[in-house]
């Protein structure tokens, strides 16, 4: 059950932001260590893809065919939350 | 920043296939989930840190849930589409669709009818979230905060929402995971449920 995983350390994370337990000092260097560790996660999913000599393989097949469907979905989902994205934030995106 | 990403992935890519030995691949999944925990965690000192913003998304009300019911139409209608173009079975495309970003779930449900429908919903997806996660940054950029949510499906909620987080705000942050998690739900019913039509 990761997903509960992930929500409870998110909440956690919420509460030590909310109730502002977390040092000024690291609050203001957080962007660059988040930045760093997603870097550091892609890296290790890019591993996991190119250790499967499966999913190579199978991205020499039918690999073309796979990336149009996916950018074919990706845009139709764009325009779909294009549409009612005035409806969802009012202000046109800008909501800080 | 997508260049950061794609230039990040590709060397992962890149020594998974040349350097690391095979062997690795069976602890792979652990350091994922330990990564995305961490990262999870500066995703929630965001939000935390943004007071007033539950009252922000409540105030949206029912409403946030047009953005997963938005991307789950784009997304079938989309590869339905692609496969028609392709002279593909339209219900067979617009189920590989409806894996969302999920790959291994959509895979391993659509290799039950052939393993080469399953294979195209792992290669699908699996691309779809590359594609994301080197999108986004783009799309937040150019085209707006919320369609940046839209690339990654399912994956709203995990592996790709904190690229959605940096790209946009911590509002769209939650935006994003409730999406994803719409989204993830609905993968287990809807792909099957296509496939009756076959």
């Amino acid at each position: 059950m990761n997903i509960l995983l992930y929500i409870a350390i998110m909440i956690f994370g919420a509460f030590l932001g909310n109730r502002r337990l977390i040092p000024k000092m690291l609050m203001k260097k957080i962007d660059t260590i988040q930045f760093l560790c997603l870097l550091l996660l892609l890296f290790i999913m890019g591993v996991s893809i190119g250790l499967d000599e499966e999913v190579i393989q199978s991205f020499g097949t039918i690999g073309i065919q796979g990336i149009i469907f996916a950018l074919s979905s990706i845009v139709f989902s764009i325009i779909g939350v294009r549409l009612i994205a005035s409806k969802v934030l009012p202000k046109g995106g800008e909501e800080q | 920043m997508s260049l950061t990403i794609l230039i990040t992935v590709a060397l992962g890519i890149l020594s998974g296939i040349f350097i690391f030995p095979e062997s690795l691949g069976d602890s792979m999944g652990f350091w994922i989930s330990a990564g995305l925990a961490l990262l999870l965690f500066f995703v929630g000192i965001d939000i935390g840190s943004n007071r007033g913003i539950l009252g922000k998304i409540r105030r949206i009300g029912f409403k946030v849930f047009l953005v997963p019911l938005m991307v789950a139409l784009g997304s079938i209608l989309g590869t339905t589409l692609a496969g028609i173009l392709m002279g593909m079975s339209a219900v067979e495309s617009a189920a590989v669709g409806a894996g969302f970003g999920w790959y291994s779930l959509s895979a391993i449900e659509l290799s039950k009818h052939s393993a080469y429908l399953g294979t195209l919903a792992f290669v699908t997806n699996i691309s779809r979230e590359i594609i994301a996660l080197v999108s986004i940054p783009f799309i937040a950029k150019y085209i707006g905060k919320l369609e940046a949510i839209a690339p990654a499906g399912a994956t709203a909620m995990d592996t790709v929402l904190p690229v959605i987080s940096r790209s946009t705000n911590a509002h769209i942050a939650i935006i994003s995971f409730i999406t994803g998690v719409v989204l993830s739900s609905m993968v287990p019913v809807l792909v099957p449920l296509i496939m009756l039509f076959s």
